[in-house]
């Protein structure tokens, strides 16, 4: 209770203060906390505002203050204002802004900047009746004017009261008609009260005038549930299309977890450059998040609209990560990178040997690296010769595949890469030895290193050969030897019988991914990887449409393995299944 | 021979009652998910199975039957459960009798129906929300079922977000234009013709009404939110103009708050109408008022009363939990102003030094009735449109289990005060 009261006395206290500063006359408050004029040099009227500026700039407000008051009497009056609301904003001073705002307003009263600083400044103070009267007698004098409607709503927003920020908006609609030049704070006060469909149709009026909201609108929007997307979707498709609108649907897509349909919002914009810069735009970000289809159809639309050597390229790699080597050659031929051959072998010639490769010509990028031999360095040649090995692999020569690596010298001969080819050769020893120093995190990396340190054994050809198969592409037969070593190594089967069921998995191959978990669940319970198998199961299984089949796999998994790390992922896939909480 | 009979089953009673062994579902730290283990015990009085709720032992713990479908139950959902055999469960009674604890049977599995419109999906409600996490089963009623007498098929009746005033909680003022809100005004006023009333705040009053005898024939009403303070205006309003012209077309009464009869509701005398159409606010009974910019207050923390589990299981029961300060969340009704509740009413929980508190009870007739204010205990702020509280995040949510306890308190059987 005490505590209370001394909450009521401070706030008493600070109302005295508040209206002290209110009825001491404002210009004389204000000198008063300012340098006397000895402190600086005087300064003629038109060159304050240049001096205050200085000053300002060298954070010395308290100087720049009197300068900034004095330029009030200048055409600059303005700027001084705006300068004079920064440094008083600075100082604490606030307060005293309002006095000669007030004899401004009297003798400019269709000043708009004059009138919405005297509502920022009665805010900052948190004069709430105050800024609501100034509002009101702005809308009397300039009762055409939507300057005092967007002014107070943007005000009430930022406060967070976006429901009074609507009525204001609404009324200026019946006062203006039209909405007048107020989409923007519309927009934002639907935004803020959940009227996501009417938000979307105030953003897209905004787009039309103010184009760099793009980004603004796919804030505000983002948070819009799943429920009403489609209608958000529909207001920034409507005809006539508007880039800046379908560039916002674009962002927002990315946000809410399907960038492919964002990539439908602008791909058939019109080839101008307005659509180009949208294009490249979504292409970078595609680019950054590896999603390579993506990046690779936008850069393509870019190209399309402007050719150009640098976005080539990018669209090349990007099609050669999406796994369409002929398509790279294509998009970035050699002959598109000039005379300057170095410059081709820095930036085409990696592109078009790991594109040969990939299209299983190794000879073909042979000859292209050793046409370029000379401008290239010593690590620039190892890479190449990475590449060219995973070429003759993919055609099934090893001897050459090694051959490649050796002519390159001692980086490539003890690379990881030469640890694939000891995998694939089913030489465990060696792959244990060299896969180890491989810097690529990926996860055919992690399993290759899991499966050569559990195995007892130093020489395993029936399992390099699945490795092998994998490597030329053809993940089903790879699935397929792969479970076939569980028999021949115990020691990893769990792990061969559980991989070899995801890469049949990642094919779509469900039907027969789901046999070979369950082996690993019933045969090898107790193993690493039985809980995961289960969860993969479960995860088929509810793709298939089997809800309670999933939902009873989920249960098993959580209860026999009630230690496992996985059991929380299962409880939350079990609780949707079940649908006892909401759909994220 | 007859005496040798009886004195054999005793003992055979005896030693398998002494081997029994239990299930304590802890309620303190110890517990790994609060909220589903109240769906736990009520699944199992929901199986026909017998439980009973240590108050004050361990953050408010239960004691189950041991069975392997139980443990099935809590370890899928990653509840903690202690077996406790005969030893065990003797040495807990003699620290529950030792202490201001008790243990009260649990019986019968509640029947539990939520008033709500049929088309809201549970996330739109704390209750539902919580009801749906736990695994707890219930029935979505509204104002055809409540109108044709289906709450005396229920024991136990949960209200959230409706205005009893018929007034849309004033959401005009913001939402007038907002398709979701044109469509509830259009499906009430639908109701309201179809079941035989002018207008939305006269069918609203008439539930008001059905909700009172409810409670006063035994009913168990928990209600959050704006419906708190809505229901206790239409009941006491029954025979008074309380909505504007927006909603029934005429002005409030001018001397509606001198006619309303406050002996009729269950917890507030005295109130004082917002007669303002474009203020929202029902009435000076909420004290925070979060949607009138000038009188909105900040959020605090509450507090929870330690009541004396022997002599008071009925308000130890609602608060239950492993905290005791809570932090304070808004809702259309937030709190209760202190000055405008009846003096038989018995604060649950409170803000230090503030004029509101946050939790209430208190009997009306045979039944009984409890207000929480505030709309979600995990989402301070919550606002329309606002993304559900995914719970899985918050299994041990002190807020929530505030809700909770009023669920399982309906089975809890009646035992003579000892006083």
């Amino acid at each position: 209770m005490k505590s209370h009261n001394r909450g009521f006395w401070l706030s008493a206290l600070g109302f005295g203060l508040w209206g002290f500063a209110c009825l001491a006359p404002g210009i004389i408050g204000a000198q008063s906390r300012e340098p006397r004029a000895g402190s600086t040099q005087p300064v003629s009227d038109s060159l304050a505002f240049f001096r205050a500026l200085d000053f300002e700039g060298a954070g010395r407000h308290r100087e720049a203050a009197p300068l900034f008051r004095q330029a009030l009497r200048t055409e600059q009056r303005v700027s001084a204002l705006l300068g004079l609301e920064r440094v008083y904003a600075e100082l604490q001073w606030t307060d005293s802004l309002l006095a000669p705002l007030a004899q401004l307003i009297r003798e400019f009263p269709g000043e708009p900047v004059f009138r919405a600083a005297q509502l920022r400044s009665l805010q900052a103070l948190d004069r709430q009746d105050d800024v609501a009267a100034a509002f009101e007698r702005w809308v009397r004098e300039a009762p055409r004017d939507p300057s005092p409607y967007r002014e107070y709503a943007r005000l009430l927003l930022q406060r967070g009261q976006a429901v009074r920020a609507d009525s204001v908006l609404l009324r200026a609609r019946r006062e203006l008609g039209a909405g007048g030049e107020l989409h923007l704070e519309t927009a934002q006060a639907r935004a803020a009260t959940g009227q996501w469909e009417e938000s979307a149709r105030a953003w897209r009026l905004a787009l039309v005038s103010a184009p760099y909201l793009e980004q603004a609108a796919a804030y505000a929007l983002a948070p819009a549930p799943v429920p009403v997307r489609d209608a958000i979707r529909a207001q920034f498709f409507a005809p006539p299309l508007l880039v800046a609108a379908r560039r916002a649907v674009a962002t927002l897509e990315s946000t809410w977890g399907s960038p492919a349909n964002g990539w439908l919002a602008l791909k058939d914009l019109p080839p101008d450059s307005a659509g180009a810069a949208a294009w490249l735009d979504f292409a970078q970000r595609a680019e950054a998040e590896e999603r390579w289809t993506h990046a690779r159809e936008a850069f393509g639309a870019v190209l399309r609209y402007q050719h150009s050597p640098e976005v080539a390229l990018r669209a090349a790699v990007a099609a050669l990560n999406s796994g369409d080597p002929g398509g790279a050659l294509a998009i970035a031929p050699l002959t598109g990178g000039g005379a300057d051959s170095a410059r081709v072998a820095r930036t085409l010639l990696p592109v078009h040997v790991r594109a040969l490769a990939a299209l299983g010509r190794p000879s073909s990028a042979e000859r292209l690296v050793t046409s370029y031999e000379r401008f290239l360095t010593p690590t620039g040649r190892a890479a190449l010769a990475r590449s060219i090995a995973f070429g003759w692999v993919r055609v099934g020569d090893m001897g050459r595949a090694r051959g490649a690596l050796s002519v390159a010298g001692p980086d490539a001969d003890s690379s990881d890469a030469a640890g694939w080819l000891a995998l694939y050769a089913g030489d465990v020893a060696s792959a244990r030895k060299l896969l180890r120093g491989g810097a690529d995190a990926s996860p055919e990396l992690a399993l290759a290193l899991a499966l050569v340190a559990r195995l007892k054994v130093d020489s395993a050809p029936a399992l390099g050969a699945a490795f092998l198969t994998l490597a030329r592409g053809d993940t089903a037969s790879a699935a397929t030897a792969l479970a076939g070593t569980a028999e021949r190594f115990p020691e990893v089967a769990s792990l061969a019988l559980y991989t070899a069921g995801q890469w049949r998995a990642r094919r779509g191959d469900h039907l027969n991914a789901i046999p070979l978990w369950k082996r690993v669940v019933e045969q090898y319970a107790m193993s690493a990887e039985a809980p995961a198998a289960n969860l993969e199961w479960s995860r088929a299984l509810t793709r298939g449409g089997d809800r309670t089949g999933a939902a009873s796999r989920l249960e098993h998994m959580i209860l026999t393995y009630p230690q496992s790390a996985l059991v929380p992922q299962a409880r939350r896939e079990l609780e949707l299944l079940r649908n006892t909480m909401p759909t994220p | 021979m007859t005496r040798a009979l009886v004195l054999l089953v005793a003992a055979v009673a005896l030693v398998s009652r002494a081997g029994a062994q239990q299930l304590l579902v802890p309620m303190d730290d110890a517990q790994t998910n609060h909220l589903k283990a109240y769906g736990l015990t009520f699944s199992a009085l929901k199986a026909g199975m017998k439980a009973e709720w240590l108050l004050n032992y361990r953050g408010g713990s239960f004691l189950l039957p041991d069975t392997p479908e139980l443990r099935r139950l809590a370890g899928l959902a990653g509840i903690s459960v202690e077996g406790a055999d005969g030893t065990r469960v003797g040495a807990i009674r003699a620290e529950i009798a030792a202490g201001n604890m008790d243990a009260v049977p649990l019986e019968k599995a509640p029947k539990i129906a939520v008033y709500g419109p049929p088309d809201t999906l549970p996330w739109d409600d704390a209750v539902t929300l919580a009801l749906k996490y736990a695994g707890i089963e219930y029935t979505a009623i509204y104002d055809d079922e409540v109108h044709r007498g289906d709450l005396s098929k229920y024991d136990w009746l949960h209200l959230h977000h409706e205005d009893f005033t018929g007034q849309q909680n004033k959401f005009h003022l913001g939402y007038r234009d907002a398709p979701w809100f044109v469509e509830v005004v259009q499906k009430n006023t639908a109701a309201a013709r179809r079941l035989g009333y002018p207008h939305i705040p006269a069918l609203k009053k008439n539930i008001a009404e059905q909700i009172r005898q409810f409670v006063e024939r035994g009913g168990f009403l928990f209600a959050m939110c704006g419906a708190t303070e809505t229901l206790e205006l239409a009941m006491a309003g029954l025979n008074v103009d309380i909505a504007g012209a927006f909603a029934d077309g005429t002005p409030v009464d001018e001397n509606a708050d001198a006619k309303m009869d406050w002996k009729r509701a269950m917890a507030v005398q005295g109130a004082r109408l917002e007669q303002s159409p474009f203020v929202n606010s029902m009435s000076d009974i909420d004290g925070h008022q979060v949607n009138v910019p000038g009188r909105r207050q900040p959020l605090g923390a509450f507090t929870l009363f330690n009541f004396s589990a022997k002599f008071d299981p009925v308000a130890a029961m609602l608060v239950q939990n492993h905290r005791s300060v809570l932090s304070d969340f808004y809702g259309v009704t937030t709190s209760f102003n202190k000055a405008a509740l009846k003096p038989s009413v018995t604060v649950l929980a409170f803000e230090e030094g503030a004029p509101w508190v946050k939790y209430v009870r208190g009997d009306h007739g045979k039944g009984s009735w409890t207000y929480y204010g505030g709309h979600d205990p995990e989402d301070p702020q919550h606002a329309i449109g606002s993304p559900p509280t995914d719970l899985s995040l918050h299994k041990g949510s002190p807020g929530y289990r505030l809700i909770l306890n009023n669920v399982l308190f309906p089975a809890a059987k009646k035992k003579p005060l000892k006083t």
